[in-house]
């Protein structure tokens, strides 16, 4: 028996539970994007937004990760259901410049653009679903 | 037969895809095996586990024992999994988790105890973190390697 083992055993827990919490906190939360830093989105992604196109979502993942498949599936839908929405994913591995333009360390993390490609909102993890489509509602036409 | 993927390095034979439950029930096993190994300083108890790790991680997922005995004691009970995620990711934080442990035990058996208790103790952080939370510390890096590399390929 080692009673510093037993300390230190309590103590990672402590520490671990707390780091989790705060993990868990985090992830998916839609967090809104005030004054951005941000290139233009659409350039990044490649693209021009349609008439009807008011928001583009650029969802980064990397090549083995699970989170991003249930992410790309679950924005797949949500572009499906809103026209005024699109998806775009790019694969970090393929495009590292657009992880450092937009300085993501973590995927999935998805950013969202209004119209005229300033970045409105971003999201690490998996998105939640009703939060999300809430602030989409909320990004002006521009 | 394995062929070169584009980045140059020779692929592996790959794992299946994992069932996250699976995944889950062996972080925690890890987690009581290495509390176990923190409160008994038992370098040899850390050298078991890094053993466990190193099938894992050089073997092959198929071969990790705590996934194994998932598979025989526990799969029949719950039923086939909704989801699977894929391999090598884990293996790769099985790899992580290896050094760590490896770490330990010659930490402990070579009477450098702190170096035993630090280095279990990281170990023990991040099984605790992928049994509790889901959250896999190793996995996270294999994302963020895999970038580094490309990004100077």
């Amino acid at each position: 028996m080692s009673g510093t083992g037993l300390v230190v055993v309590l103590a990672v827990l402590a520490v671990a539970t707390a780091v989790g919490f705060v993990l868990r906190s985090r992830s998916g939360r839609v967090r809104e994007v005030t004054e951005p830093t941000s290139p233009n989105g659409w350039v990044l992604a490649d693209a021009r937004p349609t008439a009807d196109e008011r928001v583009l979502l650029l969802q980064l993942s990397s090549p083995i990760c699970t989170p991003c498949r249930q992410t790309a599936a679950m924005l797949d839908a949500l572009a499906a259901a809103e026209p005024d929405v699109r998806h775009v994913e790019i694969d970090v591995a393929d495009r590292p410049e657009v992880a450092v333009a937009l300085s993501v360390l973590r995927t999935p993390t998805t950013v969202g653009f209004d119209r005229t490609g300033r970045e409105v909102l971003r999201i690490s993890g998996v998105p939640r679903h009703a939060e999300l489509t809430e602030a989409l509602h909320g990004v002006p036409r521009a | 037969m394995s062929t070169p993927d584009s980045s140059g390095d020779a692929v592996r034979p790959a794992d299946p895809p994992l069932d996250p439950r699976g995944v889950r029930f062996a972080a925690a096993v890890t987690t009581v095996v290495l509390a176990l190994v923190l409160v008994s300083g038992s370098g040899w108890l850390a050298a078991a586990q890094a053993l466990v790790f190193a099938l894992a991680a050089f073997a092959g997922m198929r071969f990790a024992p705590y996934g194994v005995l998932y598979r025989k004691a526990i799969v029949p009970r719950l039923g086939p999994p909704a989801e699977r995620e894929e391999a090598a990711p884990v293996r790769f934080s099985q790899t992580v988790g290896f050094v760590f442990a490896a770490l330990g035990a010659i930490g402990y058996l070579s009477g450098l105890t702190v170096l035993g208790i630090v280095a279990t103790a990281f170990a023990l952080m991040a099984a605790f973190l992928n049994a509790a939370f889901g959250f896999c510390l190793g996995c996270e890096m294999y994302g963020l390697l895999a970038r580094v590399r490309t990004a100077r390929a």
